[in-house]
């Protein structure tokens, strides 16, 4: 039957029960005395509509479920201190809200990466507690907090860094065993399996300060010559090795220098050709097969790119590995 | 308070006052205390209030200020305070500030003639109950000035609702005082109260009653009507739901109060919880006998007193606080019956409401004043007003016929009457669809 709009639905509910006038009222209340008095005892049990539900939170605190999620932690090994992070990405590509930035570690040696984290942060601010991250990271490196007391007075104090990240393995285990027990085995195996392609004491938690002297007097003492072009420092490196990302930004800068100097001649006609669509399509400065977006696009690409390759030349090669000089500073602390 | 000031400054001081000076001294203090304790209960209500809701709706409510949340109102008091007084730029400044002051001097005028405990009565008008009730009508021009200052359709509504109801509701409520009125022939509070001594029978009644004070007007079938009609009419009165529509604040957001703020808004919470508290002191005075209670007549009497010179005053001290406590226990109990209600019934309509008042409340007020009439007739009258067939009747059969007649008299009224009720209302939702029924084009 459709019901038009407008149209009045009369419900029959039968003939009333006679009774006696105001008992209704007198029912009604009966109820809310039911409730009155069932509330002086606590009620933890859902099923039943009486007693008082009521959480009194800081003094009590409820128990929340393994599978409760907040905030992304990066674990850690306490065994061996390493971290279980490779700098996949996969966290970062998947993260709804790009809250997560990171930095893959390179071996200070080869200038080639390694799987291991150099730098992670994540916006705890913009976090939306999706979980995706937890459910992508093929290492089980990755997963959800049950902290949420995590008010601040100042905002900065929300961007955070793989140091308050960190937390042992043991911790979790402590708040979701169950999860962790099902995971246990194979995130372990593949820690195992990329401990052994990280070079000196990479990809180990920072905090772990003892575990990487000690790991540092290990290697000392065991195999020197391996040892060896971990301590040279950076300017030592030959200039000529460069990493694939220096050896695409000096690329980039040439690039963009040969590009500027035709653009940077007419500068005033360069914007409006690119802006206005609807006048002449400025062919003088702009070849004619590319659309005025393209065209604005590469110059953007070529403003950056120049600007990179300001850097580059005011820093010449700059020591690439934060990893080596900590491992410098800390080898006569150990 | 005169005697005990004039016995204290003539007497033992030997100051030689005048007598007006006294008077005046003696005044003024009740007075200041008064004014102290108004606010201090309406405080303690608010509380009161909450955290009986909250039980109701299976909450806690505040704990957190104080033990068990008892500093919460002061909390409250202080947020009110430092709020920011505004007054909307197309308002009617003068009336605008003058409103909350007029709704909340009547309320405090009618402390003067509530009972306390036996002889705590700031003054024994003889007419206090008429008092009462005409200065509590004053505030209805104060709820129709701040709506009409705040220049606000949501404010216009809200007192224009609230005018309506108050002038309704009088009617029922007095009306069952004049029951009261009948029953005790007097006006006074405190000739009310104490003719309410005895046990469950009135000693007015039937002298030989031991005097416990229990002979409250609840236990005779008037009084309880009375006191059940009085009780609605006063829900609506003190703008309590289920009568609380002028402040239907999902209907028409706070009312009367809409654009008030700060201390100003905090003078109408002021006058409406402490209406509240009077009418509940009200209905525990005249229908369950304000501070009678076992033991507080008993210890009055042992006290010091112009018919009794060698009473100490400690019996007049217990004898007061046992009075104060049992007025207490009683208005907090039918406050706490005002929350119930507000725990368990939805909002009425103004129609609803209206319809209630003159088409339920007002007849069935009328026939108790009727039984209240059989009633004095029967335990009263004797020959000399023209009765003769009682006379040889013993005062338990008078008591006893009074009792059966107006309690069948009320029954068959009230049966009656709801039966009309419901009937016309029945009817008037007909109509109510038909109306609606016939003005869309049915589509077969």
């Amino acid at each position: 039957m459709a019901i038009e709009r407008g149209n009045v639905i009369i419900v029959e509910r039968g003939r009333r029960k006679e009774r006696l006038p105001g008992s209704g009222l007198l029912e009604g209340m009966a109820v809310v005395w039911r409730h009155w008095q069932g509330s002086f005892r606590k009620n933890r049990s859902f099923s039943q509509i009486h007693g008082t539900f009521t959480l009194e939170y800081p003094e009590e605190r409820p128990k929340l479920p393994e599978a409760y999620r907040n905030m992304p932690i990066l674990l850690y090994d306490e065994e061996t201190g390493h971290e279980l992070c490779t700098s996949c990405f996969q966290c970062q590509r998947i993260c709804p809200p790009q809250v997560i930035h990171m930095t893959q570690a390179k071996d200070p040696a080869t200038g080639k990466p390694v799987p291991a984290v150099a730098e992670f942060v994540i916006e705890y601010d913009a976090c939306m507690s999706c979980g995706f991250c937890a459910e992508v990271c093929p290492f089980d490196a990755i997963k959800m907090d049950h902290e949420f007391e995590l008010s601040t007075a100042d905002h900065g104090s929300l961007t955070v860094a793989k140091e308050q990240l960190n937390r042992p393995i043991g911790y979790y285990e402590r708040i979701a065993p169950t999860m962790w027990a099902e995971v246990r085995e194979q995130a372990l195996k593949k820690l195992q399996g990329n401990i052994k392609r990280r070079p000196g004491v990479l990809g180990m938690a920072p905090n772990l300060a003892e575990k990487i002297a000690a790991r540092l007097r290990e290697l000392a003492t065991t195999a020197p010559v391996e040892a060896a072009p971990t301590t040279p420092p950076g300017p030592s490196a030959p200039a000529g090795r460069l990493s694939p990302e220096e050896k695409a930004a000096r690329l980039a800068a040439i690039r963009a220098r040969n590009d500027a100097a035709p653009a940077d001649a007419p500068p005033p006609p360069a914007p409006a050709g690119a802006r206005d669509g609807h006048g002449e399509p400025a062919p003088s400065d702009v070849p004619p097969a590319v659309n005025p977006a393209d065209a604005k696009a590469a110059r953007l690409a070529a403003i950056r790119a120049r600007n990179a390759a300001r850097a580059q030349e005011q820093a010449p090669p700059e020591p690439p590995a934060p990893p080596a000089s900590r491992a410098r500073t800390d080898e006569p602390e150990g | 308070m005169y005697e005990l000031l004039d016995a204290l400054i003539n007497g033992r001081l030997g100051l030689g006052w005048p007598g007006w000076a006294v008077a005046l001294l003696g005044h003024v203090a009740v007075a200041t205390l008064l004014f102290l304790v108004a606010p201090v209960q309406m405080l303690f209500f608010t509380y009161y209030e909450r955290r009986a809701i909250a039980r109701m709706q299976d909450r806690i409510g505040p704990n957190r200020v104080g033990p068990e949340g008892i500093w919460q109102p002061i909390a409250d008091g202080v947020k009110m305070f430092t709020k920011e007084d505004i007054v909307p730029a197309a308002a009617d400044r003068y009336v605008h500030l003058l409103a909350p002051i007029v709704v909340v001097a009547p309320t405090m005028f009618m402390f003067a003639v509530v009972p306390w405990g036996p002889g705590m009565v700031p003054v024994d008008l003889n007419v206090g109950l008429l008092f009462f009730f005409a200065i509590s009508s004053i505030s209805a021009v104060g709820l129709m000035m701040a709506g009409w200052a705040s220049n606000n359709k949501f404010a216009l509504l809200g007192a224009m609702r609230a005018v309506a109801q108050m002038v309704s509701y009088e009617i029922p409520a007095v009306l069952s005082l004049i029951a009261i009125v009948m029953l005790t022939g007097t006006l006074s509070v405190v000739q009310i109260v104490a003719a309410q001594g005895g046990l469950v029978i009135s000693t007015a009644d039937l002298p030989g009653v031991p005097d416990v004070g229990l002979g409250w007007f609840i236990f005779t079938p008037v009084g309880l009507l009375a006191c059940l009609c009085f009780f609605i009419a006063a829900l609506a009165e003190g703008e309590r739901t289920p009568f609380d529509i002028p402040e239907a604040d999902s209907e028409i957001v706070a009312g009367y109060m809409t654009e008030y703020s700060g201390m100003k808004f905090g003078l109408f919470y002021l006058a409406q919880y402490v209406l509240n508290f009077l009418l509940c002191a009200i209905t525990a005075v005249v229908f369950c006998g304000g501070w009678q209670g076992p033991g507080v007549g008993w210890l009055a009497a042992q006290g010091l007193s112009p018919a009794n010179p060698d009473g100490s005053w400690v019996f007049n001290l217990f004898a007061g606080m046992l009075g104060v406590f049992y007025f207490l226990a009683k208005t907090y109990f039918f406050f706490f019956v005002m929350i119930w209600a507000r725990g368990a019934f939805p909002r009425l309509r103004v129609d609803q409401l209206m319809d209630f008042g003159w088409k339920f409340l007002i007849p069935l007020t009328l026939v108790n004043v009727v039984s209240a009439a059989v009633w004095v007739g029967i335990t009263r009258w004797g020959p000399e007003e023209g009765l003769d067939f009682t006379a040889q009747w013993s005062p338990l059969l008078r008591w006893g016929v009074a009792f059966a007649l107006t309690m069948a008299i009320n029954v068959v009224a009230y049966l009656t009457l709801a039966r009309l009720y419901a009937a016309a209302q029945a009817a008037r939702g007909r109509v109510d669809l038909e109306e609606l029924v016939g003005s869309v084009p049915t589509s077969a």
